[in-house]
């Protein structure tokens, strides 16, 4: 049994069935107390200023991690800077896996996608069907944590992003993780119920700073949904696995990823949206089309570096708050 | 007396004026200045020296600013930035819809308001370069006051760099191909309104109001009118905006408490 580094949300049924532990770098990254140092050494191995901090912060975990039996990288349907990622850490000496989710989501160019994955990890779909089934519960508990933060309102937008946002890897230990669900969904049935003032939507990849939740809940406003987040753990609770990362909206085309967004947006009664934007990345582009197509009032966010909120995206999100109220 | 503060990047605006809204006194600091002679920190924030400062008989102090989000001004009403300014183009000139373009030492800021409330806005985020301090930098490379580069916005010199600190070194080749002094202070002014354009384009009212430090001087004023083809107006007091919007809010709590 190994363990697999993964770049992102990837089919980790696949993972599981072959009997190893994926543990996903951004979380490793993000989580340590002090995650500005893996930028650091990024920088200092050659990595450019201007480049995205996670990949900076991925390529440093998984060089420091030093057990990583190999890295299972993203290649369509996230970022192409995971291209050079796969080849510096090819050059560090780590394996490198390929795995593209296809840009127009086709069915069979995606299943033989897990299938190369299954074959590169050692496994077959009875396997993965088996672990896929076993997954069934936790992430239908999920979706129960979800609506228990914007139906009844007991939940912290933080928690709604941090149990979301783990299920990329489950933590690397599913049994465990499910217990840790549990335990968020027995306390949170009694507690009392929230009455923020304004309720807010969370666009866009999961932010780089470590308390933008808490600052919005000092403020009386509360995310109520996690656009990505909420993707990661897979809510369509689709029978077929092909069809569980078809509906997955993520690395598909923005348009598809909108549809989505509106229908929640809608749902959830919500005031306004932050769409975070990573410093450097291709998404910054679609903001325009997500400001064209939305009707709600939106604040782009912009992260650079990993850490606490800075004073002007404070500002920023004081001013946008005052406007809504 | 009300006292309104606005604690910005570069200098300190502080306006004292009557219950009625009517001004009495204004004072501007360097930020640095200030800070060191009449400010103190302690457990509870900034604490101002007024007595040092010569101001006496204050009911009621209202901050804003760049520095509240590091600082609270102790005892002081804090209002969140963007609102202190539309509330002080409203309060200079009884406007109620508009776009605001606020240019100040480190910001831009774009809002668009609607019967006198804040419906969107923009600012600049991680890059300074449209901003007073772009206008410091270039100024001293011209060798010019603040002042002479704000009168000039006549066939303004082409500047790509959106960088201010390569647009220094942009302009310096521009100066050596021999270009008037003018029209290479045009030039600079001009590269700000090139560079908030796009902030401005997506908020645009038929009424634009023009205030920060930038505003001083008519150059900004003419080369936003030329580029949006609407009339800009810059209130009375266009630096002095935000401390005046602090005074307003303060009225108009006090108006709400009767």
């Amino acid at each position: 049994m190994g363990r697999i580094g993964i770049t992102t949300t990837v089919p980790s049924e696949v993972i599981f069935a072959a009997g190893h532990t994926p543990v996903d770098l951004n979380n490793i990254f993000i989580g340590d107390e002090q995650p500005m140092r893996f930028l650091e050494q990024a920088e200092e191995v050659g990595y450019p200023r201007n480049i995205c901090g996670w990949i900076k912060g991925l390529y440093s975990v998984a060089v420091e991690a030093g057990d990583l039996d190999a890295v299972v990288a993203v290649t369509q349907g996230d970022c192409s800077n995971t291209h050079a990622l796969m080849e510096t850490l090819e050059l560090a000496g780590i394996k490198t896996i390929p795995f593209a989710y296809p840009f127009d989501r086709d069915y069979d160019l995606l299943k033989m996608q897990i299938e190369k994955l299954m074959a590169a990890l050692g496994t077959n779909w009875d396997e993965v069907k088996r672990v896929q089934e076993r997954m069934r519960p936790i992430r239908r508990k999920l979706a129960e944590i979800d609506r228990m933060t914007w139906q009844d309102n007991v939940i912290s937008g933080w928690n709604n992003h941090l149990y979301q946002v783990c299920s990329s890897d489950f933590n690397g230990d599913m049994d465990a993780f499910e217990a840790w669900v549990d335990e968020l969904i027995e306390k949170s049935a009694d507690a009392p119920e929230r009455t923020d003032s304004i309720r807010l939507a969370y666009i866009g990849v999961p932010p780089i700073y470590t308390d933008l939740y808490s600052y919005l809940e000092k403020r009386g406003a509360r995310v109520v949904f996690n656009e990505v987040q909420r993707q990661f753990a897979m809510p369509s609770d689709a029978e077929d696995l092909v069809e569980q990362y078809r509906a997955y909206t993520y690395p598909y085309r923005v348009f598809d990823r909108l549809d989505d967004i509106k229908a929640e947006l809608e749902r959830r009664n919500i005031d306004g949206v932050i769409h975070y934007v990573q410093s450097f990345c291709y998404r910054q582009i679609e903001d325009m089309i997500f400001r064209e197509k939305l009707d709600l009032p939106i604040l782009t966010v912009e992260g650079d570096k990993p850490g606490k909120l800075d004073a002007r995206t404070k500002l920023r999100l004081d001013s946008f708050l005052e406007m809504l109220e | 007396m009300i006292c309104g503060i606005d604690l910005g990047s570069r200098s300190v605006k502080l306006v004292l004026a009557d219950s009625d809204g009517s001004i009495k006194e204004k004072h501007i600091f360097s930020t640095v200045d200030f800070y060191r002679e009449y400010g103190r920190v302690d457990e509870e924030g900034l604490r101002i020296d007024f007595a040092k400062l010569g101001i006496e008989g204050i009911e009621a102090v209202a901050s804003t600013g760049y520095g509240r989000n590091t600082l609270d001004v102790v005892g002081s009403m804090v209002i969140p930035e963007l609102k202190a300014h539309v509330l002080g183009v409203v309060e200079q000139t009884g406007l109620t819809d508009f776009t605001l373009i606020d240019l100040g030492g480190q910001d831009s800021k774009v809002i668009k308001v609607r019967k006198g409330r804040m419906v969107d806005f923009a600012t600049n985020d991680k890059c300074a370069a449209s901003t007073g301090r772009y206008l410091e930098n270039m100024a001293a490379v011209l060798n010019i006051s603040m002042e002479e580069l704000s009168k000039h916005s006549k066939d303004p010199v082409e500047l790509n760099s959106t960088c201010a600190i390569f647009g220094e070194s942009e302009l310096i080749g521009r100066i050596v191909e021999g270009h008037s002094t003018a029209v290479l202070a045009a030039g600079v002014n001009a590269s700000i309104v090139k560079r908030i354009k796009p902030m401005v384009r997506p908020l645009l009212s038929d009424t634009l109001v023009l205030t920060g430090g930038v505003a001083l001087g008519e150059a900004m004023k003419v080369l936003l009118q030329e580029a949006f083809g609407r009339d800009v107006i810059v209130p009375c007091e266009p630096q002095l905006n935000g401390a005046i919007g602090c005074i307003r809010a303060v009225r108009m709590k006090q108006e709400k408490g009767k």
